[in-house]
């Protein structure tokens, strides 16, 4: 069995950190062999990291418990899922800590039962309801969004001619697929309304390229938020994987409905 | 309490990003039914109609929602992204980009530390790309465009994110230990 204690030192005679998120090392333990090995922690770059990387750093160690002096809501249910088990409020030194989970005074003071290291069942109540909260939560923000997307296309349907969109695209292949790809690059989002814009296009006479490019390069590139990924992964970056992106939403549009008239030719 | 603000902030900068585009929307709706109610009225009703060929896929896409939140958590996507080297680091990239949820800024954050440890930029221009193939929203795309046609474009998709990663690996000079060969 083996334990991950957050703390301020690479060694057993560290005082025990009183975040899991903030501590500069975790120190694994394995309480058969008393072996230990101790990691350096994301939090040590000093820099803002995500909470979920020490959860993820926890599991990847494949320890059974975490020992902290407080650990946060999240990143408990987290590891509670990966069946670890989360022991707060814990204060001394590591050594001094494994000491008291071998002789099972730590479950007594907390009232926890020693029980074995039983895995939670995904299909736990708990987790369902979880899931059924995000979801909600999900749906619920996708919403607005969408029924002013079902708004905007009534008011195209009613107001603007099939013949006006023929008219914004030329019949030229390349053309519209450019066309295509620009209009998904201008818009962001979630894809679902790309789907719904991209339907009522085809209804319209817009070619299956272009909605293919528009469907592709609605979600690849982003000029909208070209600044936040330039902040967060550098110009270059940014600037490159965008371009090629593009392009490449071209490509997909070209191989794909070249694909489909090709199956369709064998099959239908 | 500076804490509270700050969270009563973002939640009002994102309620106002929500409803600034349907509100608009009804706002141009409310201006047509006074001057030409006709016309407002057929838009509507096409709105209506269009809400009701989505509805079950819609459906189905909340279904798919619930399933891929029970079994898929982020901690998934963050054990899968960037990890390993040459094709598994590309398989496992790209499987953190479709199974990936939420909007692309809240991952920000973590691709940003990921690049910082060396994670490779291929890698992470992967996990972007296959952020366009959500399982989730298959119903839609299928009710519209046919199962064959979102079958291919899946695979092209996949296979192009690829390309993509290969043109930043190439473009973009840095070369830490996982990118693509």
């Amino acid at each position: 069995m083996k334990i991950a204690i957050p703390a301020d030192k690479p060694d057993l005679e560290a005082k025990v950190g009183t975040r899991l998120g903030t501590s500069q090392y975790l120190v694994v333990v394995d309480l058969k062999t008393m072996a230990f090995e101790a990691v350096t922690s994301p939090a040590a770059s000093g820099q803002s990291i995500s909470g979920i990387e020490v959860v993820v750093l926890a599991i990847s160690k494949k320890v059974n418990a975490v020992l902290t002096g407080y650990c946060s809501p999240t990143a408990e249910k987290y590891l509670s899922a990966s069946g670890i088990k989360v022991l707060t409020g814990v204060s001394g030194t590591v050594s001094e800590v494994v000491e008291q989970y071998k002789n099972g005074d730590l479950l007594k003071d907390m009232g926890v039962e020693h029980k074995s290291e039983s895995r939670r069942t995904k299909f736990d109540r708990p987790a369902l309801f979880h899931a059924l909260k995000t979801s909600f939560n999900q749906f619920v923000n996708l919403l607005p969004i969408l029924v002013g997307v079902f708004l905007l296309i009534g008011l195209f349907n009613a107001f603007v001619s099939k013949g006006f969109i023929s008219s914004l695209f030329s019949g030229n292949r390349v053309l519209d697929t450019l066309l295509g790809a620009c209009f998904g690059t201008l818009f962001a989002g979630n894809p679902i309304n790309s789907y719904i814009i991209g339907g009522e296009l085809l209804e319209y006479g817009v070619s299956l390229l272009a909605v293919t490019a528009f469907i592709i390069a609605w979600v690849t590139v982003g000029l909208v938020q070209l600044p936040a990924e330039i902040s967060a992964l550098g110009f270059r970056f940014a600037l490159v994987r965008n371009a090629a992106s593009f392009l490449m939403s071209i490509a997909i549009a070209f191989t794909t409905v070249g694909a489909l008239n090709f199956i369709k030719g064998l099959f239908f | 309490m500076n804490s509270d603000k700050h969270l009563g902030s973002i939640w009002k900068k994102r309620i106002v990003r929500l409803f600034v585009f349907p509100v608009s929307v009804l706002l141009i709706y409310g201006i047509l039914f006074v001057i030409m109610p006709d016309r407002a009225l057929l838009a509507i009703r096409s709105s209506g109609k269009l809400f009701l060929i989505i509805l079950m896929p819609l459906s189905l896409v909340f279904i798919l929602m619930v399933i891929l939140n029970l079994f898929l958590k982020p901690t998934h996507i963050a054990q899968c992204l960037g990890k390993g080297t040459g094709i598994k680091g590309i398989i496992l990239s790209a499987t953190a980009g479709v199974i990936s949820m939420g909007p692309i800024y809240a991952w920000y954050p973590m691709l940003k530390t990921l690049q910082e440890k060396g994670v490779d930029s291929s890698l992470i221009a992967v996990f972007l790309g296959n952020r366009a193939v959500k399982p989730f929203l298959l119903p839609i795309m299928i009710s519209y465009f046919g199962w064959t046609y979102v079958l291919i474009l899946v695979v092209f998709t996949i296979l192009g994110s690829i390309g993509v990663g290969y043109c930043v690996d190439v473009l973009v000079k840095e070369k830490p230990a996982n990118h693509l060969k």
